[in-house]
């Protein structure tokens, strides 16, 4: 199991670095722009990784660019105005960053509106969960439209392979929105999973208040995980989980039951034990590489797949496993990047 | 190995030989060995030192990140890889501030644990080396914050450098035995081309001188000592025959001058008693004396099975490294069919061979063999698939028939010149003798060059073997007449008594050899992990076990006229040897059964030919004993094919050392059935044969 991870690990390395390599002979072959490249950049968040890892990578890669950042900062209102303005600046590339600001900007289907939505500027998308569920593009070999981008969920099966390296279990404990019909998927995913490779998975959803889910319920709901002998939290890529992971992983850590999270937050500023993510930074800059492609290599967008980054990222909280005395195998701890904020390095 | 008049110069001159190259040799072997030791140990060290500081680093950084010493999860695990890339390394362990092993992959916790606990451990980082046991012992601090937690230690096999120099010194061992192999053979064409050669066609010119016969000379040698010795004699030859012709031509000066009856007739009485007594030649200049020997073409012959017997250690595992074309076939099979192929080629390649050989003479045919052979070596070392290796392996097996039958041809009739015991065990020798050099180096070769560069090797030897039987003198002579093979064939399968030493002697043996030396043998020990080193020493002992065996038991048999008896006796060692391999896996094992083999094929091998006389003497009158024992040959060589075939069908059901158990207990059961038939009938002439003719 543990050699199966690695060795995908280091074929992803290699793969990356291959991957690298096209993006500099791509360069090379178009020569230095006469001017900056305008990209217009939408964010829903604030400026975090991947929009880092995709300025970091012109910067590195000697690209010049001129960005233009707008931050929705979780309004979706605001949206219709940077479509207008982007079309506007006649700008060369759009960067889209989350689903909402993905769908409200590039709209879904295969004719968008073009009144509403930028379709006659390429545009590249990141951190979208789910493209193609969402309708935002058809299938991952190709947008079928002026769009690309990259996914950024690490595949069930690869998670779950990363937590039996970690420590074997039996009962994988799970909270989850019963509100989400991604939530119900995925535990249908993992449950399934769970049979080749021997272990059942305990779900319980929050208990859900006025027609929300409650943070509140959260914690008895992990106590009950606990009560019900899970070995592990596993904490899906849900925003509900994702906003309320203070809470969660607390919860956990009360209750001695060691975590791991498919995204990068939880363990990053929060409590989670570890975590097998593709990291937000790397997504960025594979994001990055495929608006070069777009820009300089001539590239349609339609022909550029829509993919993950090839490395995979271990997280592992240091001050949680010391808390929690379960400690990572060596192997496992010489691949990881070690989250431990007390420690003077 | 028996030889004209120059054996003892010959002998002496290999003595020699080794007196001068051994001692030498060993003493330079010694004395590197000890260098190398000394040289390599310190780097081994070095190399352990920088892995053990690698790991400690790991350990460090986990300990640093709060990780208790001895809570560190997995450590046997992440050991693992770095023991399974370093053969010098056989453990690892860590161990706390009190020397107590906590974690340890490779030994036994009780072996180091003792040793550990008395360690002192307050010496400096660099001088944490001790010897336990057969290991040596380095040990790194674990230290965090500047607090030294454990040690992480690196178990050194204190024998390994010893071991691989051990290992290469029987390598040298092995070149060295068949450098003297190879130098004995040079010098015994050397010894027999420039002095025994020249001095025996000297001595037969004397003798013919002795009784007056002036009509030849002893040939021209090259201009060394023996050449001008020989030279001297031809001179003297030469001047008498000078002086009869300036006395025939006095004498016929006398008769034409017809001046007196009485001088010209004592003049005529002086040439007649002078005819009468001494022969001159007629037509003036005396011709040289031509005379083949068996020992001319032994180094062409000795070279190009040398080349063959290259590849006998590694072929069936080269097959099995190339892809298969062919997915029905299993893999055991794949590699056994070039092998198979091989033997049939030579099987059917060899009536046309001697066939040819009887028309154009030995020298063309050689040369002739040669091509399909060198094409078929050097194409082998660029072969992409079992396919057309097996076709490869048909070219050279058909040129190795052409090849050894020219050579054979060639022996035989120097045979009419010395006698034919010697000239057969020539051949035999130089083939048996080839097979040891070629077996034991090419699995050296092998290890060092790798597969393809060796069949370039063969390649060469066998061009080379060309070039010597390019410079043959040979005398023209008539052509033998061509002989219908089936017709005799069948006529001698109806002797049963010849029919039942085909079946359960001669086939089951040469079954036994190419199914297990050549095939299993090689296989199975790759398979338990043995160098090809190791598999071409053990091919190599059962050739020089037969090459030991042979002239023995041939004169035995001789002696005695037990030829039945020994041929069931060989028969029954063979195939109880080969059930040794099943007992349990190993070398010991398989070099007992190899053994057993070159046994049985020392004891069985001679009388099986020498009883052939016997039971079909109305054949031999017949059709001519070289021809009967041609038909033998090619009957065994059903065998030959089958071999491989039958072991690779055998392999999927019962594992190698079950098929080889299985093919010993075929010959065992043939050695009986021989046995019983044999004494039944007692060993004396075919009655039945006899009654029809």
């Amino acid at each position: 199991m543990m050699a199966r991870i690695l060795r995908r690990l280091i074929l992803a390395l290699a793969l990356l670095a291959v991957a690298a390599g096209g993006a500099r002979a791509d360069e090379g072959k178009a020569g230095a722009p006469h001017r900056p490249f305008r990209i217009y950049m939408a964010l829903w968040r604030g400026w975090e990784g991947a929009a880092q890892g995709f300025k970091d990578y012109f910067a590195n890669q000697g690209i010049p660019v001129e960005l233009i950042v707008r931050d929705a900062a979780q309004d979706p209102s605001r949206l219709p105005e940077f479509v207008a303005e982007a079309k506007s600046l006649h700008v060369d590339l759009v960067f889209t960053w989350g689903t909402s600001v993905s769908l409200g900007m590039l709209g879904s289907g295969p004719h968008p509106d073009p009144a509403k939505y930028i379709t006659d500027i390429p545009a590249v998308f990141a951190i979208v969960s789910q493209p193609v569920e969402t309708g935002l593009v058809p299938n991952y070999r190709s947008s079928g439209r002026n769009i690309t981008g990259t996914t950024y969920l690490v595949p069930v099966e690869t998670q779950l392979n990363l937590i039996e390296s970690y420590r074997p279990f039996k009962i994988l404990g799970m909270v989850y929105n019963p509100l989400e019909r991604n939530s119900l998927v995925a535990i249908d995913e993992i449950r399934r999973l769970g049979k080749a490779m021997d272990f059942t998975l305990l779900a319980l959803p929050a208990d859900v208040v006025d027609g929300k889910p409650s943070p509140a319920s959260i914690p008895a709901k992990v106590a009950a995980l606990k009560a019900g002998h899970a070995d592990f939290l596993y904490i899906p890529p849900d925003t509900f989980l994702n906003v309320n992971r203070d809470i969660l992983t607390a919860a956990a850590l009360e209750q001695k039951l060691p975590s791991f999270a498919a995204a990068e937050n939880p363990v990053v500023d929060s409590k989670a034990m570890f975590g097998g993510v593709y990291r937000y930074y790397t997504v960025g800059q594979l994001t990055a590489l495929k608006a070069a492609q777009i820009l300089m290599g001539g590239k349609k967008p339609a022909n550029i797949p829509i993919d993950p980054p090839k490395r995979l990222s271990i997280l592992i909280n240091m001050p949680v496993v010391r808390s929690l005395g379960v400690y990572p195998p060596m192997k496992l701890l010489g691949l990881a990047e070690v989250v431990d904020p007390t420690a003077a390095k | 190995m028996k030889l004209d008049g120059a054996i003892p110069l010959f002998l002496r001159l290999v003595v020699l030989a080794v007196l001068v190259l051994v001692p030498p040799i060993g003493l330079i072997a010694w004395s590197a060995f000890d260098q190398v030791e000394q040289a390599i140990a310190p780097e081994l060290d070095g190399k352990a030192l920088a892995v053990g500081h690698g790991l400690t680093e790991q350990v460090e950084r986990a300990v640093g990140l709060g990780i208790p010493l001895d809570k560190l999860v997995g450590v046997e695990e992440f050991f693992a890889p770095t023991l399974d890339a370093n053969p010098e390394l056989r453990y690892l362990a860590v161990t706390d501030a009190n020397g107590k092993v906590l974690f340890l992959r490779g030994a036994e916790r009780e072996a180091l644990q003792p040793h550990y606990r008395t360690t002192d451990y307050d010496l400096p980082a660099d001088q944490l080396r001790a010897v336990i046991g057969d290991y040596v012992d380095l040990a790194l601090p674990v230290e965090v914050k500047g607090i030294r937690l454990g040690m992480v230690h690196v178990g050194m096999d204190a024998n390994f450098v010893h071991r691989r120099v051990m290992a290469t010194l029987v390598d040298m061992g092995v070149v060295l035995a068949v450098a003297l192999l190879l130098a004995s053979e040079i010098l015994l064409f050397v010894v027999a081309v420039n002095v025994s050669g020249p001095l025996r066609r000297a001595r037969a010119m004397m003798a013919r001188a002795r009784r007056g016969d002036f009509t030849r000379l002893a040939g021209v040698g090259p201009l060394d000592e023996v050449g001008l010795f020989v030279r001297g004699l031809n001179a003297v030859v030469l001047r008498t025959d000078d002086l009869y012709r300036r006395l025939a031509a006095y004498i016929d000066e006398i008769k034409s001058a017809h001046f007196d009856a009485g001088a010209i007739e004592r003049a005529g009485m002086i040439e007649g008693r002078i005819n009468f007594q001494y022969r001159f030649a007629v037509g003036g200049e005396p011709k040289a004396v031509q005379e083949r020997q068996a020992v001319d073409i032994r180094l062409a012959l000795f070279l190009f099975t040398f080349a063959e017997e290259l590849s006998r250690p590694f072929l069936p595992l080269y097959v099995h490294a190339l892809p298969s074309p062919f997915p029905w076939l299993t893999p055991d099979m794949a590699m056994a069919v070039p092998i198979a192929v091989f033997m049939a080629c030579v099987a059917l390649g060899s009536p046309w061979a001697g066939a040819i050989t009887g028309r154009l003479g030995s020298r063309p045919v050689f040369l002739l063999g040669l091509i399909p052979a060198v094409l078929g070596f050097v194409a082998a070392g660029f072969a992409h698939t079992v396919a057309d290796m097996t076709l490869w392996r048909a070219f050279t097996g058909f040129g190795y028939a052409v090849v050894t039958m020219a050579c054979q041809g060639y022996m035989s009739r120097a045979a009419r010149d010395q006698g034919r015991a010697q000239s057969l065990g020539m051949f035999v020798g130089a083939v048996l003798t080839a097979s040891v050099c070629g077996m034991a180096l090419g699995g050296v070769l092998v290890e060092r060059i790798g597969f393809r560069d060796v069949f370039f090797v063969s390649a060469a030897l066998a061009t080379l073997s060309g070039l010597l039987a390019w410079r043959l003198h040979e005398p023209r002579e008539p052509a033998a007449p061509a002989r219908p093979i089936m017709r005799d064939l069948l006529a001698l399968m109806r002797n049963w008594r010849f029919a039942v030493l085909i079946l359960f002697a001669a086939i089951p043996s040469k079954l036994a050899l190419t199914g297990v030396v050549y095939f299993l043998v090689p296989v199975y020990l790759a398979k338990l992990g043995y160098g090809f080193g190791d598999i071409g020493r053990v091919l190599a002992l059962y050739a020089v076990t037969v090459v030991v065996l042979s002239p023995l038991v041939a004169r035995l048999a001789d002696q005695t006229g037990w030829r039945a008896g020994l041929v069931a006796l060989g028969g029954v060692i063979g195939g109880l040897g080969l059930l040794i391999p099943a007992l349990g896996p190993g070398l010991p094992p398989m070099m007992l059964a190899v053994f057993c083999l070159g046994l049985a094929q020392g004891l069985s091998a001679s009388p099986q030919l020498a009883a052939v006389p016997d039971i079909c003497w109305i054949e031999c009158r017949n059709f001519g004993q070289t021809s009967v024992l041609a038909q033998m040959r090619l009957l065994e060589r059903i065998g030959s094919t089958a071999g491989p075939l039958l072991g690779a069908a055998l392999v999927p059901a019962m594992g190698y050392a079950g098929a080889i158990a299985a093919l010993g207990v075929g010959v065992l059961a043939s050695a009986l059935v021989f046995a019983v038939a044999s004494f039944a009938y007692g060993s004396g002439p075919h009655i039945q044969s006899e009654e029809r003719a």
